[in-house]
């Protein structure tokens, strides 16, 4: 069935499942079949940031005192989450609204895209201001292996979906032959890629952000690239919600109570759902080693972030009832649970310079000759 | 009245109305993963075994069923939850 922008059926968007049911026509929210999506629009709203609004200039100079590895970590880690929010800006756009049914969740689908294009635009603020030449870093991002190897392994289920979904919307079902490899599609096939898609959003966004996270606030831990730590705290934020919606999306399906045979589909892909965690979490390791190669830094290094990777990945997977072996049960790096508090995040201008700013400001060491001009 | 909570073999009474579960039990030194602390990002999750909660905020995290989110809710009846209290930690 040909994809349309404005369905012109008559039907009720409240029996809709969550995917491929009808296309969305009215825009409304007056009805809805899963109010939490309209709950998370709001919150997510209510986040909205300009990353301008954090001043940076301090960090340009504490890059400058970095030791070489330090900035290698640094930018390396800055890269890795500037191609994660280069495909979470994009994708959940074009591999999901093409397949929605429900208008709220379309409109958290698009809301949700939206606040990683702004993570993306922070990410330029931080190079810009603290590299003279900013090309290197965003040029090196296809460069290295490293990133490279785990952008396949990010993007493959989205390109598929998207791939079969083009298929099934413009051929209808059957066994299409695309670049050489065979492809079935079928609604239940779609169906699938559609739920270990939405397993490898939660894995992107859970559990590899969060890796990332924990590098850049390292750093911010020992009065380093506040600026950035600042920013970050606000995507911090933005993933939290985001990874919440993913969780919601697919205890919904895997529930049945959206689409019963969302429910059956679910079982079925359980081993491979589980093994894209898995995989994730052996990748993440295999970056950790990239990222400490030359040296490690004061408070982080290889051993600590891969027990935070295994501490995460269990927190993660016990949220979507998944079994796992990982036995970090105790938050090996518990400064995280302060950055990533959004209780305190402050995003007005005059309050958000960076906090080592009062640092010097009161003098407290005073000698008796400096009354010696003070009369009464 | 006091609100007994016991949480993996230790117990305390909850008798500031005015905290949240989870600053109650952090007030007791006894550690809980967080994040937001505003019900959405669902990280300090505790399974509840006995007992009753009210959400003071209604949480937009997913909650599995048979679990609380202490940052937006308290405790108006005795509840039983499973947690890690650290060793040297005695029964009040």
């Amino acid at each position: 069935m040909n994809y349309t922008t404005f369905n012109q059926n008559q039907f009720d968007a409240t029996k809709e499942p969550m995917f491929f049911g009808n296309y969305v026509n009215v825009s409304r929210y007056d009805v809805q079949k899963h109010p939490i999506f309209e709950k998370l629009i709001e919150k997510q709203l209510s986040f909205f940031c300009r990353p301008e609004e954090v001043d940076v200039t301090q960090d340009r100079k504490d890059f400058l005192s970095l030791s070489e590895h330090e900035r290698h970590i640094f930018l390396s880690n800055l890269q890795y989450q500037t191609l994660l929010d280069s495909v979470q800006g994009r994708s959940p756009n074009i591999a999901f609204l093409p397949v929605v049914s429900l208008p709220e969740l379309e409109t958290w689908i698009e809301t949700w895209a939206f606040s990683e294009t702004i993570h993306s635009r922070s990410y330029t603020h931080i190079i810009r201001n603290i590299l003279p030449e900013s090309s290197e870093v965003f040029d090196g991002i296809v460069d290295t292996d490293a990133i490279l190897d785990r952008a396949t392994d990010i993007t493959k289920h989205y390109d598929q979906l998207i791939m079969m979904t083009q298929l099934f919307q413009t051929q209808g079902e059957g066994t299409f032959t695309v670049n050489g490899q065979s492809t079935e599609v079928t609604l239940r096939t779609l169906k699938r890629i559609l739920y270990l898609t939405m397993v490898s959003v939660n894995v992107l966004e859970a559990l590899r952000f969060y890796i990332s996270f924990a590098c850049s606030f390292a750093f911010a831990e020992r009065a380093k690239m506040e600026g950035n730590a600042k920013i970050i705290k606000l995507i911090a934020r933005d993933e939290a919600l985001h990874l919440t919606g993913t969780q919601h999306i697919l205890n919904l399906m895997a529930s049945g109570n959206d689409d019963p045979e969302m429910e059956v589909v679910a079982r079925e892909c359980h081993e491979e759902a589980r093994h894209i965690f898995l995989d994730a979490v052996e990748q993440e390791k295999a970056w950790a080693d990239y990222l400490f190669k030359d040296g490690s830094m004061i408070g982080l290094n290889k051993e600590i972030l891969c027990q935070y990777i295994e501490y995460i990945a269990a927190q993660r997977m016990d949220a979507l009832q998944f079994s796992h072996s990982f036995s970090q049960k105790q938050n090996p790096l518990p400064w995280m649970n302060a950055w990533l508090n959004s209780d305190n995040v402050q995003v007005a201008p005059q309050e958000v310079e960076v906090s080592s700013y009062l640092v010097g400001q009161v003098d407290s060491e005073l000698k008796s000759n400096e009354f010696e001009n003070f009369t009464l | 009245m006091s609100i007994i909570v016991k949480i993996d073999n230790y117990s305390f009474m909850c008798a500031d109305d005015s905290m949240s579960l989870l600053e109650a039990i952090e007030d007791q030194g006894i550690d809980v993963e967080y994040q937001c602390r505003q019900g959405f990002c669902g990280l300090c999750r505790l399974k509840l075994v006995e007992g009753k909660v009210t959400y003071f905020d209604e949480p937009i995290a997913f909650i599995p069923e048979n679990y609380i989110l202490p940052c937006c809710c308290k405790t108006k009846e005795d509840i039983v939850i499973e947690g890690t209290v650290p060793k040297e930690k005695t029964s009040v």
